[in-house]
């Protein structure tokens, strides 16, 4: 049997280490910002949620400053320009969508995409980050959490009328979160965070998302893959 | 419910499989993608005790393949099956067992210090090895193929290949106390282990598997290899009998010779038709009633409603706890696999 080599000491002070907390903390940082105003914009599209979807907006704003506090604990600026190029894609994929007041789509990007993603990294972050870190992130996910089940439930509620939405948003969008997660592999690894394991948790997450949806296995083995190999 | 965490024996095997059931995406991906899938309820399955008793479970694929070990993907390994346990536990499943490698890779990489995953803490009183129930169908199946055979047990060498395994050494145990087998040879690679076992039994010969084969009348093959081994069928016995309860099997020969025989170790027969597709995958005979000996012990703890871990850890099993699994074996209508009728 081959051995389960031990987590290397992590050295968080190092200049190795802080240059890429820079670009993954710029990431997250965005992230949580673009999150923020999707939910307004989401509040604005469905007028009935408003209260709800202003206090996920209003979350996502406290988490954006948690991290930034992380940031200053490891004396790292964040690379906000990296971040934005980062979420161009998604950024550009959710403004198209709205416009078309197109609220699956918009939740497939918002509340499965973004928040599986940020779940998935989230969860394997927090063994591996400073105390300060640690502390703060395990706070956050529990939020992510309650906003996944909010695009949950309402896809759920409107599965049949927006199922296409929502497999025709998957095709749009998950191949863009393939290609992100390939961007940032080599910074994540210094994080001690390993692509292959970002994606199984991803897969896990967003495949137990569309199950609640109404999603069968088939569909949720075809849509959680999808253009995975490609990228 | 109850639940049945499973994979699948190579590579090949999987895309083989994923292609036979449709799932396109899965069949054409190499072991990175494995590597990273989550595991999948595929199947839904109902069983019919010989009470009339009805019960249902799930079966759950890991993802994991023997491919990871050989090429020291460990962390996925490991991934693969702490996530298809919370899986199955997030499921609503009350037992499950670990079927093939899972077990092996929960206690060899000491996963039990893993209790939370996700959102989800561990219950590892919600999982079985199935070795309890696993290790007294091989001892049955030695007990019962061999009188098939003509060979008595008082008269027989029986070497068991992973003596020192979790079900290797409920084996030597039951074969020492509840048989009159004359001589039992133990093999394994750690010699440290082999000693403890010889001194917990107080017998057994401690032997290399070559010289052990040439000596054997009954070989019983227990040992987790990822990949099997070839073996030269002249060293062998006239009269021989094999038990391979390898998953994937430990016998890469097909071996024809005729006084050699081989018997699939640690399966069970059900007495009535299982509703269910997976059998059809791993290869078995007779897809509809028989199945792997460890899950249906979870089957078994389902009947009975003993929603524990009855088979946990390694080298604890009793030759008591052998008979208590065995009894409520016979009750719900499973039996070992035999010898096909000898013509
Ligand atoms: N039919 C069923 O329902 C069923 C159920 C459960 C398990 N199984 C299968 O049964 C086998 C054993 O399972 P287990 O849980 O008892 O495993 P285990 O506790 O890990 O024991 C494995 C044994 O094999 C020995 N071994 C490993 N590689 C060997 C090699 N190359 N040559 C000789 N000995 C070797 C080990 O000792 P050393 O490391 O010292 O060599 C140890 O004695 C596995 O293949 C498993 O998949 C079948
Ligand atoms: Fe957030
Ligand atoms: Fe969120």
């Amino acid at each position: 049997m081959p051995q389960l080599q031990a987590s290397p000491d992590i050295d968080f002070h190092s200049d190795t280490y802080r240059d890429a907390y820079s670009r993954i903390n710029g990431i997250v940082i965005e992230g949580e910002q673009e999150a923020h105003e999707n939910y307004i914009r989401l509040a604005e599209m469905l007028p009935n949620h408003k209260d709800d979807l202003l206090r996920l907006s209003k979350m996502e704003a406290r988490h954006r400053k948690g991290f930034e506090a992380c940031a200053r604990n490891l004396s790292v600026t964040p690379d906000l320009g990296f971040a934005s190029q980062f979420f161009a894609s998604l950024h550009e994929n959710f403004q198209v969508a709205a416009s078309e007041n197109k609220v699956a789509a918009c939740l497939v990007i918002q509340s499965l995409i973004i928040e599986c993603f940020a779940i998935a990294a989230y969860n394997i972050y927090i063994p591996v980050a400073d105390d300060f870190a640690r502390k703060i992130t395990e706070g956050v996910v529990k939020d992510e959490y309650s906003h996944l089940n909010f695009g949950e439930v309402w896809l759920k509620d409107n599965f049949e009328a927006t199922k296409e939405e929502v497999e025709a948003a998957n095709r749009q969008n998950l191949p863009i979160v393939w290609r992100m997660l390939n961007e940032v592999e080599k910074d994540a690894k210094v994080l001690n965070m390993e692509k292959e394991a970002l994606v199984e948790d991803f897969m896990i997450q967003y495949g137990e998302a569309l199950s609640n949806i109404g999603f069968t296995t088939r569909d949720i083995m075809k849509m959680s893959a999808y253009g995975l190999v490609a990228a | 419910m109850f639940g049945l965490i499973g994979h699948l024996t190579s590579l090949e095997h999987a895309q083989l499989v994923a292609r036979d059931l449709g799932y396109p995406e899965y069949a054409d991906q190499g072991l990175d993608f494995w590597c990273m899938a989550p595991p999948q309820i595929v199947d839904s399955i109902t069983v019919t005790s010989a009470t009339g008793q009805v019960i249902h479970g799930k079966y759950v694929e890991s993802c994991f393949l023997p491919e990871m070990l050989a090429t020291q993907r460990v962390k996925s390994a490991t991934r693969k099956i702490i996530n298809a346990m919370a899986h199955a536990q997030k499921h609503g499943i009350d037992i499950t067992a670990l079927g093939g490698f899972s077990s092996i890779i929960f206690e060899n990489f000491n996963l039990e210090r893993i209790t939370r995953v996700r959102d989800i803490d561990l219950d590892i009183r919600r999982f079985t090895t199935g070795n309890t129930h696993t290790a007294y169908i091989i001892c049955r199946q030695i007990e019962q193929a061999s009188q098939q055979l003509g060979l008595d047990l008082a008269k027989s060498t029986v070497a068991v290949c992973g003596a020192t395994g979790d079900i290797g050494s409920a084996v030597c145990r039951w074969l020492d106390a509840r048989t009159d087998v004359d001589e039992l040879l133990l093999v394994a690679r750690n010699q440290t282990r082999l000693q403890d076992l010889q001194a917990e039994l107080g017998r057994g010969k401690i032997m290399a598997l070559e010289e052990a084969l040439s000596l054997a009348d009954i070989v019983v093959w227990v040992a987790s290899m990822p990949k099997g081994v070839e073996i030269d069928p002249t060293t062998l016995k006239q009269t021989c009998l094999m038990i391979d309860g390898g998953y994937p099997k430990n016998l890469a020969t097909k071996i024809q010779a005729p006084g050699v025989h081989i018997l699939s170790g640690g399966i069970v027969e059900h007495s009535l038709d299982i509703d269910w597709k997976i059998m059809n995958i791993v290869n078995m005979d007779t897809p509809s009633r028989q199945l792997f000996a460890c899950f249906a012990e979870a089957m078994l703890l389902e009947f009975e409603q003993w929603h524990t871990n009855f088979s946990w850890g390694r080298n604890q099993i009793t030759v008591e706890k052998m008979e208590k699994i065995g009894q409520s074996s016979v009750r719900h209508g499973f039996r070992p696999l035999l010898l096909p009728p000898l013509t």
